[in-house]
């Protein structure tokens, strides 16, 4: 026992105490495990990317799924895809979130008296075989379109178990216009609109840009249409609606008419056409009967307007009319789309820009008509099972349908949503779906086009398939069910080439279309019979971001600002500004809002831009369930975050039997309390300072001596200025990139924004979350303008005034301040940090945490960061933005963390951050480079907010090189700006004015 | 009305004020002056006790605030300065007055000085020590404050001299350091006064601080010397603490900020607001302790000269600023101003106008300089109202700044009210404390006035 002596007992001890002391002053260890075994397609550090489809509306985009060691980090849109082409819109970047999201069920779920408690699958299976064997026939599934394959499946399963039916349920649907080309054509088609070639586009309300069928791709559509360099500058956008949506705002001309009385404008409109000498089919049965004034009188619009109209629709190449959306969608729903359809007949644009296709024979088909049929099933007990997926019925199906009630009287409800909602939390037993980035699965947008879903991460908690979750049952029922999983099922239904699928996206052909006769009977197009009391129409719109609520549970999508009036994380009515005058309401006063269905308080936001006779509410709001959607996140749980108008709105149908939602005039009155609107934007008033410009096209038209005009002063170099303020400062307009990056770095980073592209539809923001962690403030940050967002569109209205006695310096109640009815010089103007040549924000750090570096970004050093703030005070453009709490512990709650981007730094509480041009992406694009030894090439570096933008209006490269695209761009001597260019801070960033068409002339 | 009759030379006037019949000796204002050290009261204990408590309060709030976040303040975009920096900047304007007196008033032998510099000297100390805290308040991970600080590493990490705010750190580092040495040099020879009378640990304190004072003509010789001196290093100082306070916000683009005027602008108010300070905190001083007979109203008058002088200068600024934003033809700064006076900070703006500019024109009157309670009301409306041009120039500045969808409002937190207090509080504890530890006034200077005037003896 002599082998440990004193020696090197005291040096055991020496190391044991030292050890010991170091462990216990030191933060817990933190081990960065490398895998055992490498992934093969796995390199640390480097993303996987994974194409994969949207699910967050029925348009079906196209996904590449970026993974940062087997966990998805961002989505971005497949350049492939032909629906979204590589661009991806605001909801599908926040669809990220579901996958985190800490709403969502840890497995299966089981009633237990008032409450829902963990069980097994076993378990969850063998109840529900049990119900369902005890009673087929009263087994029903409610729920949205799954896609091709799992529909295919989910009705063998209903035949092999003998199921009662299934009803498809999207609240939103376009079943007014399939029902009024059915009526039209005497087939089943869906008429589809291709803007792209358009030069005259009318929307009757579809708001195409933002909630209409396929925002992304009309959206690009749109931007194509509109390039300058297309004939007469592009295409002109007519706007007809009750109320300035995001599309509205984009528009040349907007007529207001009568919420409802699209069908009679359209009407007239395509009278006026026909009569100017219309092509196309022969439209006498529809439109002899039609008097434009008569109709222009109802519709409450100038019947010289639609006949001027009408003839720049016959004078027009490519006229599109596109149908009211879901919030127009009246009794008279589906004459009034078809008045549309005649519209592009008078236009002679069908089989051009308007398609007629024949539903994709994958697509599973809602029908509120059925939907109805099955509540009142359910309150006759016929109902013993009711199996729900992918909808939420009890938040978005009217009160008045008695759906609540109904889903009372089924014994048996079985929810298979991922996250919480209100239904769900009805369910008797809750046996939870994968989200989509965790599932396998196939969409059909439209014929031809099928797209693929696969899984990029192992579900993350307990979850099964919904194909899975039932052939499970039918096996247990003794039902013959297809063998092996969801995912053999649809490797079969793929076939052969699936490898190749799954890399592309999925398998992408070309539509069939036909070319139908008109055959239907004349039109009865008449004004919407609304019900109720009450002076003003309840206009209930979806929401830009949260769409019809499916959008709530997404803070992104909360914290994001409404485009048009900048509200976020709560519910608003907008009321015009007389009508606010007449009940004595401001921006933020309750009133109360009621119908024949019941009755609502929220706060009134007075606008200019909405008809005297409207209230409109956005849908999305009010829910009682959810971390986010509710209030739940904010320590009450059950409390509805906003409202939710569709509890007041009554249940009302269409002609063919579809979901209307203009159904009802509103009361409104004031309650006398008062509740702030978290409203981001304080005035829309630019106050004549260089933002947001605006250049009429006359001064673009080749016209040489105008250039001239200007040249004098700034010598033709990048961003010389026909715009005001231009010509008073000339001596400091010359704008060289080259002073701004030292002189032997290759690159100088810039970036060209167009703002005649931009929508205002915040695919940017939305992305600029996502790629770059930034947290969101919720509603009390946001009312206490503290939101963190590194990217914001603001939204002027004309040049503004210079109003010193004007109330917008006095406000402390913001709101739309310039908006006029019919007005339509709304600029949507994207402000990012502008990495500026002459930073102010730079010279006043005094610890240069904020620093020009080599290739002129302003870099941010958040580890060098004391937060004195200066460069905030300094900042010109208020880009800068500062944590005001530990934000990145606190707003990220459950696993929501894990979605963090590992590339950028999560920042502590007390330092400042803001753009940095995605620097992160540039250095992923510089090690290939480098290894090539090549320098990076133009188009290379994509940043967030460009690569998602869906009418493509960033540009980004290289200032230096002079072939980059951005350069070419940002040298538009007759559009180009820079932001408040009269402070000399050389912006890296060029504006392109947006250009004023004028309103259409016929 | 007879015009009123000049005032008498200094020397002179203050030596007949100590006199006129029994003349104080030597000995008679030791014991004056030193009676202000003996045992405290009751109320002095409540009085502190109280300063004590806001002390203890401020500090629960800054751990509460460098624990959560600085969100409990009222930051917002735009405004991500608030009370802090108004504090800041109102604390190092209140520390001019004290080195003005001591240094530039010692070179111009304004020899009524004498009797109000230690106070104001103790003033000035105490008001640079509050204002110092305030920059680390503020700052967003204050545990890195030494981030500010230029010392070698390893990283290579500097700071950057071209911020304003780095000017900050060594002006303000400067000038504590000076009027600390000053304050504490002048004390010597009456600390050794004190020292003689004391017992206790008195006589161990005053002892080791007076550094063996024992008053012979070659330690006098010195003495004068060393204060002549550090009067010359001291009044550039007075000049430039607070023009390069004033470039923080002159150097910025901010409109409302960027003006070439504001280095005299601040430093003008700034000794307006440093002697209104004095007045505030000497008067009550003067009639607990009895001293009407070494502070006299002449002093007071004298004071009150200075502050109707720099008031015209503020006023004058007040009046240039809206002159040149309107003159200049720049829409922000038009817009700023005309936002500030009529916008929704108004009432700050009147209020900065009213107290700075226009109620010091009062004393144009003699009767109300001569005014005791008027003089201190008005100082305290005075201290008032330079809060607020602070406020409104830092706030109603950034309020309104280049991109109008970006507006806001500030409104202080309570958070920031509860440090804003802590700050008086933490003042009149160093105040307090310094009463009862040492001589309120400078008991050699003013015995060196009553010698003046016993060799002028009977001149007049």
């Amino acid at each position: 026992m002599s082998e440990l002596d004193r020696r090197d007992f005291l040096k055991l001890v020496g190391v044991g105490a030292g050890a010991a002391a170091a462990a216990g002053c030191s933060d817990p260890v933190e081990k960065l495990i490398p895998y055992v075994v490498q992934p093969e397609e796995i390199t640390p550090g480097i993303p996987v990317v994974y194409a994969s489809t949207c699910r967050e509306c029925a348009a079906g985009c196209g996904l590449h799924v970026k993974t940062r060691e087997a966990r998805p980090i961002k989505l971005e849109g497949n350049p492939d895809h032909p629906v979204n082409a590589g661009t991806l819109c605001a909801r599908g970047q926040a669809g990220l979130g579901r996958t985190y999201h800490p709403d969502r069920y840890a497995g299966p779920m089981e009633r237990q008296g008032d409450q829902l408690v963990a069980t097994s699958w076993d378990q969850g299976i063998a109840k529900l075989a049990e119900k369902v064997r005890a009673n087929p026939g009263g087994v029903y599934v409610l729920g949205g379109d799954v896609g091709p394959t799992a529909n295919a499946l989910v009705d063998g399963w209903l035949e092999s178990v003998g199921a009662g039916g299934r009803v498809i349920y999207d609240p939103l649907a376009p079943e007014a216009l399939r029902e009024a080309a059915q009526g039209l054509y005497g087939e089943a088609l869906l008429p589809r609109f291709d803007l792209s070639s358009a030069d005259l586009v009318i929307d009757f309300g579809s708001d195409f840009l933002e909630t209409g069928p396929s925002p992304t791709e009309h959206a690009r559509q749109w931007a194509q249409a509109r390039d300058l360099a297309r004939g007469q500058g592009g295409a002109r956008l007519v706007y007809v609606g009750p109320r300035q949506s995001m599309t509205a705002s984009n528009a040349d001309e907007w007529i207001p008419a009568k919420a409802g009385s699209e069908g009679l404008v359209a009407l007239a409109v395509a009278r006026a056409a026909w009569e100017a000498g219309g092509r196309g089919a022969d439209l006498a049965p529809y439109l002899a009967d039609a008097s434009v004034e008569d109709l222009a009188t109802t519709a409450g619009v100038d019947a010289a307007t639609l006949r001027s109209l009408g003839r720049a629709v016959s004078a027009a190449e490519r006229a599109l009319a596109l149908p009211p959306g879901a919030a127009l969608a009246s009794r008279r729903a589906v004459a009034s789309a078809a008045a549309t359809l005649l519209v592009n007949e008078a236009a002679g644009s069908l089989g051009t820009a308007v398609t007629l296709e024949p539903e994709a024979p994958g697509r599973a088909r809602a029908s509120h008509r059925e939907v109805l049929r099955l509540v009142e099933a359910m309150k006759s007990g016929k109902v013993s099972v009711l199996i729900v997926h992918d909808a939420n019925p009890l938040y978005s199906l009217s009160e008045t349908t008695g759906f609540g009630e109904a889903l009372g009287q089924v014994d048996f409800v079985v929810a298979t949503a991922s996250l919480r909602d209100e239904t769900s939390e009805r369910a008797h037993l809750v046996l939870p779906d994968h989200t989509p980035l965790e599932s396998w699965g196939d969409a059909e947008p439209r014929p031809g086009v099928r797209s693929l879903l696969q899984p990029t991460v192992r579900p993350l908690q307990d979850t099964r398939a919904l194909v899975d979750t039932l052939h499970d049952t039918g096996r247990a029922v003794g039902a013959s069910v297809p063998a092996g999983s969801f995912r053999t099922q649809l490797e079969s239904a793929w076939g052969a080439d699936l490898r190749q699928d799954l890399a592309r996206g999925g398998r992408f052909g070309p539509t069939p279309a036909s070319r139908p006769a008109l055959s239907g009977a004349a039109l009865k197009v008449a004004e919407p019979a609304l019900e109720g009391e009450g002076e003003l129409t309840l206009l209930a719109f979806p929401h830009p971001l949260l769409y019809d609520g499916t959008g709530a549970a997404l803070p992104w999508l909360q914290e994001i600002p409404d485009p048009v009036t900048k509200v976020a994380w709560q519910s608003w009515a907008e009321i015009s500004n007389a009508t606010a005058e007449r009940l004595g309401v401001e921006a933020g006063d309750v009133v109360r809002v009621a119908t024949g269905a019941g009755a609502l308080e929220l706060p009134a936001l007075p606008r200019g831009g909405i008809r005297d006779d409207v209230v409109a509410i956005p849908l999305g709001q009010g829910h009682t369930v959810g971390h986010f959607a509710s209030l739940a996140g904010d320590g009450q749980p059950g409390e509805a975050r906003g409202v939710n108008v569709i509890g007041v709105l009554p249940s009302v149908t269409d002609e063919r039997g579809g979901r209307a939602w203009l159904t009802s005039r509103a009361s409104v009155s004031k309650t006398g309390r008062f509740q702030r609107l978290p409203i981001v934007q304080a005035t829309d008033n630019k106050r004549q300072r260089m933002l947001g410009e605006v250049v009429p096209l006359a001064a673009l038209s080749g016209d040489e001596g105008h250039g001239a005009d200007h040249a004098s002063g700034h010598g033709g170099g990048h961003a010389a200025l026909p715009l005001p303020y231009a010509n008073e400062h000339a001596p400091i307009a010359v704008y060289d990139p080259e002073d701004d990056s030292v002189d032997d770095s290759p690159y100088r980073w810039g970036m060209a924004i167009d703002l005649d592209k931009c929508t205002g539809c915040s695919a940017c923001v939305a992305a600029c979350h996502m790629e770059n962690n930034i947290p969101v403030v919720g509603e009390e940050g946001t009312l206490r303008a503290r939101q963190m967002s590194w990217i914001r569109i603001s939204r002027y209205l004309g040049e503004g005034t210079v109003d010193f006695i004007g109330s917008e310096g006095q406000s402390r109640r913001p709101r739309p301040e310039n908006e006029q009815l019919g007005g339509t010089d709304v600029r949507h103007s994207p402000m990012l940090c502008q990495q500026c040549g002459a930073a102010p924000c730079e010279s006043v750090c005094p610890v240069l945490a904020t620093y020009h570096n080599p290739e002129g970004l302003n870099g941010m050093v958040y580890n060098r960061c004391v937060g004195t703030r200066y460069c905030a005070n300094n900042c010109p453009y208020k880009v800068r933005r500062f944590n005001y709490f530990d934000y990145s512990r606190e707003n990220w709650p459950g696993l929501l963390g894990l979605m963090a981007n590992p590339d950028v730094t999560v920042r502590q509480q007390g330092v400042m951050e803001k753009c940095t041009f995605c620097v992160q992406r540039i250095e992923a694009a510089r090690q290939p480079a480098k290894d090539a030894g090549r320098p990076i090439g133009d188009g290379e570096v994509v940043t967030a907010c460009q690569q998602a933008c869906p009418s493509q209006a960033i540009a980004f490269g290289n200032l230096k090189e002079d072939s980059s695209a951005v350069s070419r761009i940002s040298d538009d001597d007759k559009r180009g700006y820079h932001a408040l260019h009269v402070l000399n801070t050389r912006p890296a960033i060029t504006y392109l004015a947006k250009v004023k068409r004028g309103s259409v002339e016929g | 009305m007879p015009p009123p009759p000049p005032p008498p030379p200094p020397a002179e006037a203050v030596a007949s004020m100590l006199s006129p019949g029994a003349r104080p000796r030597d000995s008679k204002i030791n014991r004056d002056l030193l009676s202000v050290l003996e045992a405290p009261s009751l109320l002095y204990f409540g009085l502190l006790g109280l300063a004590i408590l806001g002390v203890v309060q401020a500090v629960a709030t800054l751990a509460y605030q460098t624990y959560v976040g600085l969100g409990i303040a009222g930051y917002q975009l735009p405004i991500f300065w608030g009370v802090y920096i108004v504090t800041f900047v109102f604390w190092v304007g209140i520390a001019h007055a004290g080195t003005l007196i001591s240094a530039i008033l010692y070179l111009f032998r304004a020899q009524w000085r004498n009797a109000i510099n230690r106070g104001a000297e103790a003033m000035t100390v105490f008001a640079v020590l509050t204002a110092a805290l305030f920059p680390l308040i503020h700052i967003g991970r204050i545990w890195k404050f030494y981030f500010l600080i230029p010392y070698p590493n390893q990283r290579g990490l500097w700071v950057n001299f071209k911020s304003p705010l780095l000017w900050d750190v060594f002006a303000v580092n400067t000038y504590m350091t000076i009027s600390i040495v000053f304050f504490y040099v002048g004390l010597i020879p009456d600390l050794a006064i004190a020292r003689d009378r004391a017992t206790g640990w008195r006589k161990l304190l005053y002892g080791a601080l007076s550094l063996g004072w024992q008053g012979t003509s070659r330690q006098w010789k010195a003495h004068n010397r060393t204060v002549l001196h550090l009067s010359g290093l001291a009044t550039p100082l007075v000049l430039s603490v607070h023009s390069v306070v004033s470039w923080d916000f002159a150097v910025s683009i901010v409109p409302g900020w960027h003006a070439t005027i504001f280095a005299p602008y601040f430093v003008a108010g700034a000794i307006f607001s440093g002697f209104a300070m004095v007045l505030t905190v000497m008067i009550p001083v003067r009639r607990i302790f009895g001293l009407e007979a070494y502070i006299t109203d002449y002093h007071f008058e004298n004071m009150s000269r200075f502050i109707l002088l720099t008031s015209l200068i503020v006023g004058y600024a007040y009046a240039s600023e809206y002159f040149i934003a309107w003159y200049s033809g720049v829409e922000a700064e038009r817009t700023a101003f005309f936002l500030r006076a009529f916008g929704p900070y108004a009432i700050s703006t009147w209020i900065m106008i009213i107290c700075n500019a226009v109620l010091p024109q009062l004393l144009w009157i003699k009767r109300l300089r001569t005014n005791v309670p008027f003089l201190f009301v008005l100082a305290f409306t005075i201290n008032i109202g330079m809060w607020f041009e602070r406020y409104v120039i830092i706030i109603g500045s950034l309020s309104r700044e280049y991109i109008p969808d970006t507006w806001g409002l500030y409104v202080p937190s309570p958070a920031e009210l509860s440090i804003l207090v802590g700050s008086f509080c933490w003042f009149s504890m160093f105040f307090l404390i310094f009463l009862k530890i040492f001589p309120v006034v400078a008991i050699a200077e003013v015995k060196e006035l009553a010698i003046h005037e016993k060799a002028h003896g009977g001149a007049h």
